[in-house]
This record gives C-alpha cells, structure tokens and sequence, in this order.
C-alpha cells in the first residue's frame, strides 16, 4: 500500500512537471490565458493528491483518499492541450470531461467514500454514462474553435465543425452540466443537513467550498449555454474562478482535518477542567464540549447489579448496534468502568474519543464510585425505613393480641368475680367476702399494669386519635409536671406521628429519670412541609446523644430522613429536637 | 319497671358475664349484639331505655354506631366501654354524644345507673 502510495505521489508530481515543461516549451504560442489555466490546473492536480493520500493513510478502507489522488492525477491530462499537435489536441479532447467527471463522483460519496442512498448511486452512474462519451460526440461533431480554443490545432479527424449539429451538441451538453451540477448541490447539502452535529464540524469547510464551486460551475456552463460562446476574458475569468476554488477544496478537507487535531488539543482544556473535581453534570458537559457531540452520555458500571446506572443511579440502556449511536467502553485493568454513549459520527475519530477517554478516566473512575455508593445507602436507607416500618407494625399487632386476648380475659374474671362477690350473703362469714376483695384488688393493679405494657408497646390513642391527643394524654400520665405548648390539629402520616411520639416519650422518660427535672414542655409543629418536634426540660442537663436511648431515637428520626439535635448543657436544661419531613 | 338495656359487643364471654352482673344489678336485658351493624339494628327494633356499647367491634367502631343512633329515629342513653382507658382514646368519648365511658373491669349495675344519671342530669 505504501508503495502504491509512493508511485501515485511520484506519477502526480511528474504530470505535473511535464505540464510545466510544456508551457516552458511551448513559449508564446499559446494563448496566455491558457498558460494561467495549466498553472492553476497543476496547482489543483497536486493539491488533490496529495490531500487524497493524507486521507488515504488516515483511514485505509475509505475509498475517498483513493478517489482525492483519482482527481488530481485526472487534472493532471487537460495540460495535453499544450502539445501544439493534431495528435496531443485530439487526445486532449478524449479525456477532456474525464477530471470534472471524477471530482462529481467524489463530491457525491464524500465523505463516506461510497454512495448511501439511491439518489446518489443515480447521479454516480448517470455522471459517467452521459459526461465520458459526451467527449467522443464532441470530437465528431463540433468545431474545435468551438471548444474555447480559436488558436488551437485542428484534430486527428479533422471533421469538426462542418458537422450542422455541432452547435445544439454544445448547447445540450453545457445544459446537462447544469442539470448535474444541481443533482450533486442537492446530495451535498442534504448529506450536510443530515450529518449529526459531531460530523458536521469536520465537514462544514469542505461543503462549503463544494457548494461555491458548484454555483460557479453552474454559472460557467449556463452562460455557455445561452450566450454560445459568451465573450472569452468572460469564459477565461469564470475558468479561473472555478478552478481557483477547486484548488481550495483539499485545503478545507486538510482544514477540517486539522479541526480535529485541534480537538485532541482541546483534550489539554478537558485535563484542566477535571482538576477541579467536577460534579457529574459537570463532567458530562465538559466531555460533552471536548467531543463536540451535545448527546454525549456517561453510563457507570456497577458490578454489584450488572447494570450500567445514570450519575442518578437510574438504569440505563446501551444503544443498539448501527441506530446512530455508539458506544466506547471505559476499562481500568481490564475491568470495564464506565460507557461513553454518542454520536455514531464520532467513530471516524477513534483518537479524540480515545484521548478524551483517557484524560477523563479517573474523574470517571471516581464518579462511578460515588455513583455506586449512592445506589447502595439508597439501597440501606430504603431497607432501614422498612425495619421501621415493619417495627411498628409489630408493635400493632402486639398490642392488639394483648387487648383482644388476656387483657379480656382478665376483664371476664374481673367481672366474675363480682358476680361472685354479689353471691356472698351479707350473714356469712367475713373471710370469704374479704378473699374475694383482695383478689378484684390484684386484678384491678395486674389489668392498670397490663394496659401500661400495651401502651408502652403501642399508644392505641395515636392511632385511634392522632399526635395532638396522644401527646396530650403523654403529659397527662407524665410523673413529672408536662405541658403540651403546640401540637399540629389533624392527622399526619402515620410513620411520622409514631416517630414523633417516641421522641416526645423518650425525652420524657430521659426527662423523668435521669435529668431530675421538674418540668417539661412538648411541642409540636408543622413546617415546610415537616414537623418539627421539641422537648426541653428544666433538669441537670449533660445528656449523652450516645447513649443507647437517644441514639435510638436519632437512628429512628433518621430513618424517616430526619434530623435529631440533642441540646444538653451541664446544669441547664436538655432541648431535644427532631425535623421530620413529612414525605410521600 | 327496670329499663331495658341492649349489649353490643363481640366477645361473647364478657357479653353473658355482662348479662348476668347487669341483670342482678336493676336492669332488663332485652338483647344483645355480636357487631356494630347488628348493634344499630337491635337498637332500632328493640327501642332499649340504654346500650352497653363496645368500642373496638370488628365492622363499624362504637363511635360510628353512636352516630348513627343519633342520626335515626331512636334515642337510647349509650354507655361506651372498653378493655382499654377512657384516656386511650383522648376527648373522642367526650365529643361522642355518649352518656359516659365505664372500663370493661369496673362495670356493675349501680355503675351504669350512675352514669345514665349523671348524663340525664348533665
């Protein structure tokens, strides 16, 4: 491949040395303007290839390179026209159509380097089906001074020119080139507008100099057409123009090539920006910018779930093969670490997806690992409000088998009792009916202590009533004095309203046992959507917030997404707090 | 004449210890009730002068039977009761329309009389 490579530069440069030499040779004889034409044609010849082998190198299985060189070494024949000979003219007459021929074919596939759709596989045929033997027509029918060329040698044939079709051949083949010129404006521009952003800008030089040249072209010939022949220095400028910007074209393809060089510089930014730890959004921004792909999206392994996770830790789906996303595969040590999910576009430039990659690998690393961590204290904080949850409803149900089961029965035999004590004739003996007493006594003090372990267990009065009576009946049974400052009206969810009244009741019992107070005060607020819980207390203060009973109410609190302030300063007084958002 | 006294509750054990304390203790019991919807039928065919009613019921609470005593056409005086303390079910018996609230292990005759007469007089 080099050496064809080697001999295709090598072949270029020589056609383009013989075009030279023959302007050289040739001296004053042909017309200038001509002279400038050849200059310009090998300007064009060389630029086409060696841009086609930059591109050739670049991506080998891309045939546009191939077609670039096929271009230039096409621009390299019209100079045969120099070769003041009947022999030289005739051949130069042949393959005269042979380079504009070849550039339409390029213009149309670039930058794919095939034809993707019908239309294009039309024009690409219809091109050199009617263009390429246009020329042999031309040689048999029409004058050579016709052809732009007053001063030029008759050809081999020497036919032209007597042939009465002559002129309309002329003036339909100048229409048809019109006709061409437009089919391949339209494939340009509407492969330009179907590109995806992160193509377009390797591409938007290089369709825009297309597009200048095909206007221009399409001006050259329409005004052949019509004025048949237009003035000459008007021809010759229009010439110029046209291959002026022909000329240009392999520049803007090594312009937007060197856009993406640049790019890869624009990693260096990239590198810049990651010092700064950015937050997930952040990043894929930025990686968004260093790719030029606004649709750029970062996907994090974990491998606890199998599963690549949003910076949210939402799942999220890979694109399937060939819809017009791709997808580039971060690994560290052979483990995968992230995806990169963007444009299919940016598969022609492995190396700034690779590049932005590498310089970002660490930040994504890390990402990924928060990402995880997030997924599993959602994960716990999720399991601890279940246990809460499922602790309650325990309690419930504890509660009401003690209700429904002893706490009956003891009722039942409280009453039979009494109705055994109603039996006892006022003239029996004294013992029996004091027996009986003592034993409705015991009953009555076994039924109170019962009803305190249920209650202990679960306030019934919450539920049946709500948080404001329940903390209301809390300060009434309190052994030291309570007062409830505020307590919301109605009802609350009924996770809060436990929480809430086991903070109240554990900051009482604190309160009652070790803070040697002699008052408290409750209360109860709404706020932002929460409720704000508060006990303080007038006792010795210097509780401990680790104790096993606050840390259990904090772990409570927290398990709702509250926060608990233990507020204990030795000697004055303890103020417990507890922020509970009300939630879903 | 002794007034008529209608039980509503589920357990069926405290319900003919009730009959029997209640029926030695100046009262006629003409009835009784497994449930709260059953409870607010027999009061409605019975016309009882007063209604022993359980608050935890399996369908309807008592506070609910209540209601609906007071929105039909008989009024019997309704004392409420339960296993549990009146404060367990904080000013809910207050606002309940009921003549009192006696615990389950103190009821007796003279306690129910009491407090028909105190709601009568209140």
């Amino acid at each position: 491949m080099r050496g064809l490579r080697l001999a295709l530069a090598l072949l270029a440069l020589a056609a383009g040395l013989v075009n030279l030499a023959l302007i050289v040779r040739a001296g004053d004889a042909p017309p200038r303007s001509h002279i400038y034409l050849v200059i310009v044609i090998v300007g064009v010849s060389w630029s086409f290839v060696a841009a086609g082998l930059v591109a050739w190198r670049r991506r080998p299985d891309n045939h546009t390179g191939a077609l670039m060189v096929a271009v230039g070494l096409a621009y390299a024949l019209p100079g045969l026209r120099l070769v003041q000979t009947p022999l030289g003219f005739t051949l130069y007459l042949l393959v005269a159509t042979l380079p504009s021929a070849v550039l339409a074919h390029l213009l149309a596939v670039f930058p794919d380097g095939r034809a993707t759709t019908r239309l294009q596989r039309v024009f690409i045929v219809a091109n050199y089906a009617t263009t390429v033997p246009l020329a042999f027509v031309q040689l048999l029918l029409v004058d050579p001074a016709r052809l732009r060329c007053p001063e030029c040698p008759n050809d081999l044939l020497g036919t032209g020119g007597q042939h009465p079709y002559g002129d309309a051949v002329m003036v339909v083949s100048d229409l048809w080139d019109v006709v061409l010129a437009g089919l391949l404006l339209w494939i340009v521009v509407s492969r330009w507008r179907r590109a995806p952003a992160a193509r377009r800008r390797g591409l938007a030089p290089v369709v825009q100099v297309a597009v200048v040249l095909l206007v221009l072209f399409s001006v050259r010939q329409a005004l052949r057409a019509v004025l048949s022949p237009p003035p000459l220095w008007l021809d010759g400028a229009l010439d110029l123009a046209v291959l002026t910007t022909l000329m240009l074209w392999p520049l803007a393809f090594l312009a937007g090539l060197a856009r993406s060089r640049l790019d890869r510089s624009a990693v260096g930014d990239l590198a810049i920006e990651l010092e700064q730890a950015p937050s997930p959004d952040r990043l894929q921004q930025a990686l968004a910018r260093a790719l030029h792909d606004p649709t750029v999206q970062l996907a994090y392994w974990l491998p606890d779930q199998q599963a690549f996770v949003d910076e949210a830790a939402r799942p999220v789906e890979l694109p399937p093969a060939g819809g017009g996303r791709s997808v580039t595969f971060l690994r560290h040590d052979g483990d995968t670490v992230a995806a990169l999910i963007h444009d299919a576009a940016l598969d022609d430039e492995p190396e700034l997806v690779q590049a932005v990659a590498a310089t970002a690998r660490l930040t994504i690393e890390n990402q990924r690992l928060q990402a995880e961590v997030r997924a599993q204290l959602e994960e716990v904080r999720a399991s601890r409000a279940r246990i809460v949850q499922f602790g309650d409803a325990e309690r419930r149900r504890v509660e009401r088998n003690l209700h429904d089961g002893a706490q009956q029965r003891l009722v039942n035999l409280s009453l039979a009792l009494g109705i055994a004590r109603s039996q006892v004739p006022a003239t029996a003996d004294g013992e029996l009916a004091a027996a009986l007493d003592e034993a409705a006594r015991e009953l009555r003090l076994a039924l109170a202590e019962l009803r305190e372990l249920a209650r202990g267990i679960h306030p019934v009065i919450l539920s049946e009533a709500g948080l404001g009576p329940a903390l209301a009946s809390l300060a009434e049974r309190s052994p030291i004095p309570a007062t409830v400052a505020a307590a919301p009206g109605g009802r609350l969810p009924a996770r809060v309203e436990e929480t809430a009244y086991y903070v109240a009741s554990e900051a009482l019992a604190n309160a009652a046992k070790h803070a040697h107070a002699t008052a408290v005060s409750i209360s109860a607020r709404r706020c932002d959507g929460g409720l704000v819980v508060e006990v303080g207390d007038d006792g010795v203060g210097g509780a401990d917030p680790n104790g096993s009973g606050l840390r259990g109410l904090a772990d409570r609190v927290a398990a709702l997404d509250g926060h608990l302030r233990v507020d204990s300063p030795t000697g004055r007084g303890t103020r417990i707090t507890a922020e509970l958002p009300c939630g879903s | 004449m002794r007034p008529t006294l209608l039980i509503v509750d589920d357990h069926a054990g405290f319900r003919a210890l009730a009959r029997r304390l209640l029926g030695s203790g100046g009262f006629e019991v003409v009835g009784e009730a497994a449930d709260g919807r059953a409870g607010v039928a027999a009061a409605r065919e019975l016309r009882p002068d007063v209604v022993l009613l359980d608050i935890q019921l399996p369908d309807i609470d008592g506070f609910e039977v209540l209601a609906r005593l007071r929105d039909g056409p008989v009024g019997p005086a309704v004392v409420l009761t339960s296993t549990r303390d009146r404060a367990d079910y904080g000013e809910r018996v207050d606002h309940s329309g009921a003549s009192g609230f006696i615990p389950k292990a103190e009821l007796s005759g003279a306690a129910v009389l009491a407090v028909i007469g105190s709601g009568r007089m209140g």
